[in-house]
């Protein structure tokens, strides 16, 4: 019947209420009453109402052509449903009027084309619906309108349990060939775990084998797999190219329309074009922009007291409170790709781990990202960037909110890296590229190294830096997460968390290894080419700040030392404020590898065992620095930089084994200047070596410390000790800058091998 | 037939020469004209739309440092041009004095065989691979950066670096399917 609103009031009159009252009652009653017949004749006469009541009593049978009634009704209910949208009685008449094939083919696309919901669809009216498909009397193209339009509006529907319990009819559709791919979209959409039978499989298996490995196909076979893997044998790529298209195309831009003009937020299943856009051209997939978590469905139509199961849409939870309450009955929206952008939604699939709808938003996201970056359409000339950025902006302030990255965005990224110019969208691509998980160290090399390198040298200062940024960021990550993760008393450790990668702990090693070599080399070959540029040297130096602390911070048996690329360099370089890191670096280096062999010692574990090497190659560096900047003993034979007598010589530099110490290095020569001008102020000649005696040394020493080089005077505290003399004179400044390495020389029963000298208690450097 | 040869003249005093080669001849306008803003160093562009150089130009042309390839996925056409023009350089511009430039890789239209077969192009002969956007100034810019990093080296610019150490670092490599890494 046309459908009428329901009456606020009841003009019901009360015989035992008191007279004046019931005077005064009986008389608003009775206006009531008129007020409500008049409303009766006013709806009894609009137009759209009418149009109705004709849609709803039309016979079968009667024709259409020439017929100017039902042309004149069908264009009424045409106007009414684009303007403001139908409501659910209307859209039950109409499409139970189209689906029955009451007037022909002819006129069911046309309302199909039209049906566009103002507030929901009443379940009851799309189940009928799926009935009258079965007739099949259908043409099959307006069967796929049919298909798509149920597509379109999924969310909009106000229930599914009655859609969820004809999921077997609707299933039994899949051997059409033309409706295939829908029905699978559709099916991919109702799927329970129950839904999952053997026989279904089956069918699907079948169906595979004569159809090939559609990408829909594969996408609902992986739903089932998620479900139920016993059942699934078959053998699916996480990896699946792309799940399934946006069907929406005749009606989306007459639903935006009409919710616009309702006032209300746009239903997730749809994703909208903003309507400031200022792109001329229509784009034939706008599925970029995230689609909009929203409550569109109005409450009364949810809280039906007839469903028992009584599910709550995640859209209509309001706060984290409201979540807690519902956990056990929450039900995720059609359109997964909505939840990236609600906080509340990503705590709530974060902490229910429900493998399908992490499945279904992977999918959603990989395929957004490809069609977005991977195949434009155009090679990206007419890219909305301001598009692009926010999408990936929001993507990367989930997975930051998540602790974790995507997998599709990491199966996306190596796709990207391969055609990437190092300048489009550089923060954000960098940006995700550091929240990948940790990649096993045979694939590293093939799939990140490689085409970063080429990336890396052809590129400029600037993307240098920020890629060593980006791979230090992800150092960062992936000790954090393991960490965490990795759990105590056990040799071979397996990383466990819901990214579903395990590895073990020796696994996680080469991989963290690969990385800081990887970076190393990128470092001593990059600092070459640019000439030791101080900003690159300053990003290289973060990244090894991190690489330090590995034990101590956190928790990772490993120490791995700078390469003499990025040591030599930052030793020699002209700012002060390279060498104090370096300094800081070298520093903690100390602590961790005296507090490694403390650890050892102690439990005498085998897995943690640093290497002899490890150990040498620290202590040439510690002698080194030492030698060069405390000792004025530069360029002794066993050191990194060798260069021959004569040609030193030749260079007529006085002195020049003092060249880098403390005083003349061309970092600090400013800061013993104007030291001598303080200290001795009445001089006319600047002599520098007066500094060198003991109380003007320790002075000076101060004076740095007090210009905030930390990292120096902690390398200088841990490693020289200074015999506290209080007379004058020139003391004996020793170094003590080796770590011992003897002690546990003979653990591994390798038969002796003699410590040689550097190990031992080093021979004091005479001036 | 005249070889283009890379080490037959002097070459000039802080300056580099680069050839841009394109079929098209629309990228390397852009190109040449945010080239010349260098000015650390003079930089000298030359357009051809195709191997081999004219004959009549041979005496007065500066020593060509680096020659750049420029190639639209989108197009047949501009791959086999790249092809015969490379017929017509001499051996010695593969120590690092060619790289190729690709424009439309993430072009829907650009079949996935053409760019491996461009791939495949770059590393068998050693040469860096640069994918550009050319659509956008920001594009280009970046596309002359890289250029620029690459010409520096090339024309001896850099100290202790020359362009066969560079081509080391940068060549191109063909990786075997990236669509299903398996990660056991």
């Amino acid at each position: 019947m046309a459908a009428t609103l329901s009456l606020s009031g009841s003009p019901g009159l009360d015989p035992s209420s008191s007279s004046d009252q019931s005077v005064s009652s009986r008389s608003n009653n009775r206006s009531l009453r008129v007020a409500e017949k008049e409303r009766k004749k006013n709806e009894a006469e609009d137009p759209f109402v009418l149009a109705l009541k004709y849609f709803s009593d039309v016979e079968a049978g009667t024709p259409v052509h020439g017929n100017d009634e039902v042309e004149k009704n069908m264009v009424m209910v045409e106007k009414v449903a684009y303007m403001k949208g139908l409501s659910p009685e209307a859209i039950s008449i109409m499409l139970e009027f189209a689906m029955s094939l009451r007037m022909g083919t002819t006129l069911c696309a046309r309302v199909l084309k039209c049906l566009i919901p103002a507030t929901v669809v009443p379940q009851e009216a799309v189940v009928r619906a799926v009935v009258w498909l079965g007739i099949g009397k259908i043409p099959i193209s307006t069967r796929i309108l049919f298909i798509k339009w149920v597509l379109t509006v999924f969310d909009m529907i106000d229930a599914k349990d009655q859609l969820r319990a004809i999921y077997g009819f609707i299933f039994s559709y899949v051997t059409e060939e033309n409706l295939f791919p829908f029905i699978c979209h559709l099916l991919y959409l109702l799927t329970r775990k129950e839904s999952v039978r053997v026989f279904r499989v089956r069918k699907l298996l079948e169906l595979q084998s004569r159809l090939g490995r559609q990408p829909f196909l594969l996408s609902l076979l992986s739903l089932y797999k998620v479900f139920c893997p016993e059942l699934v044998t078959l053998s699916i790529s996480s990896r699946i190219k792309s799940g399934f298209r946006n069907h929406n195309m005749p009606w989306k831009s007459a639903l935006i329309a009409v919710q616009k003009r309702n006032g209300s937020q746009v239903a997730t299943s749809i994703s909208l074009a903003s309507a400031i856009k200022t792109n001329p051209r229509k784009r034939k997939h706008c599925h970029l922009e995230l689609p909009v978590l929203s409550s569109v469905v109005s409450k009364e139509a949810q809280t039906d007291p007839s469903s028992s199961r009584k599910v709550v849409p995640l859209v209509q939870l309001h706060s984290f409170a409201h979540i807690l309450e519902n956990m056990h009955r929450i039900e995720l929206p059609a359109q997964m790709g909505s939840l990236l952008g609600s906080s509340l939604a990503l705590q709530y699939l974060d902490c229910v781990q429900d493998e399908s709808a992490l499945l279904r938003l992977n999918f959603w996201l990989g395929h957004a990202l490809h069609e977005e970056f991977l195949f434009c359409g155009d090679g990206g000339a007419s890219q909305n960037s301001e598009e692009a950025l926010q999408f990936l902006n929001t993507l990367l302030s989930t997975q930051h909110f998540l602790q974790e990255g995507f997998s599709c965005s990491e199966a996306f990224l190596y796709k990207f890296l391969s055609v990437w110019d190092g300048s489009l969208l550089r923060p954000q691509i960098l940006g995700l590229l550091s929240n990948i998980p940790v990649v096993p160290s045979s694939q590293i090399r093939r799939l990140l190294f490689e085409p970063l390198m080429q990336l890396f040298f052809t590129s400029s200062l600037f993307f240098k830096c920020g890629l060593m940024e980006c791979l230090n960021n992800m150092l960062l990550k992936w000790l954090t997460w393991h960490s965490v993760y990795a759990l105590e008393d056990d040799l071979d450790i397996s990383l466990n968390s819901h990214t579903s990668i395990n590895m073990t702990l020796s696994r996680f090693k080469d991989s963290v290894m690969e990385l800081v070599d990887f970076v190393g080399q990128l470092a001593s070959l990059s600092l070459q080419l640019e000439g030791c540029h101080s900003l690159l040297l300053s990003f290289i130096l973060d990244f090894y700040e991190t690489v330090c602390d590995t034990f101590l911070k956190y928790g990772l048996p490993l120490v791995v030392m700078p390469t003499p690329g990025v040591f030599y360099p930052a030793l020699f370089a002209t700012d002060p404020v390279s060498v104090d890191r370096l300094a800081y670096i070298m520093y903690r280096y100390k602590v961790n590898l005296t507090s490694a062999k403390s650890q050892e010692k102690l439990t005498e574990v085998k897995a943690f065992h640093i290497s002899r090497q490890t150990f040498r190659e620290f202590n040439h560096y510690a002698v080194v620095m030492v030698n060069c900047l405390w000792n004025s003993n530069m360029f002794q034979p066993d050191m990194g930089v060798q260069l021959g007598e004569e040609l030193l010589l030749k260079s007529n530099v006085p002195q020049y084994w003092t060249s880098f110490d403390l005083i003349h290095h061309p970092a600090f020569m400013s800061y013993a200047v104007d030291f001598h001008q303080r200290c001795w102020p009445e001089r006319k000649d600047m002599d520098l070596n007066s500094i060198k005696h003991s109380k003007p040394w320790s002075w000076y020493l101060e004076y740095l410390f007090s210009q905030g080089y930390d990292g120096l005077k902690q390398f200088v505290q841990s490693n020289i000790s200074r015999p506290l003399t209080a007379a004058g004179g020139h003391v004996d400044r020793q170094d003590d800058g080796h770590v011992d390495r003897q002690d546990n020389g003979h653990v591994d029963g390798q038969g002796d091998r003699q410590d040689n000298g550097q190990d031992d208690g080093l021979s004091t450097l005479q001036r | 037939m005249s070889l283009l040869k890379p080490f037959s003249k002097l070459p000039g005093l802080n300056s580099a020469n680069i050839l841009l080669v394109e079929s098209k001849e629309e990228f390397q306008q852009s190109l040449a004209d945010a080239l010349v803003q260098e000015t650390a160093f003079t930089v000298n562009v030359r357009l051809a739309k195709s191997l081999p150089l004219p004959m009549e130009n041979e005496e007065s042309r500066p020593r060509i440092d680096l020659v750049a390839f420029i190639i639209d996925l989108t197009s047949e056409l501009s791959f086999q041009s790249t092809e015969a023009s490379l017929k017509c350089l001499d051996p010695g511009y593969f120590l690092g004095k060619v790289c190729f430039m690709v424009t439309n890789a993430r072009n829907a239209a650009a079949p996935i065989e053409r760019l491996d077969a461009v791939r495949k192009l770059a590393a068998s002969l050693h040469c860096p691979l640069l994918f550009t956007e050319d659509q956008t100034p920001d594009g280009v810019t970046n596309a002359t950066e890289r250029l620029l990093t690459i010409l520096k080296v090339a024309a001896g610019l850099v100290p202790m670096a020359t362009a066969l150490y560079l081509s080391n670092l940068t060549r191109s490599t063909v990786s075997p399917d990236i669509d299903q890494p398996s990660f056991d």
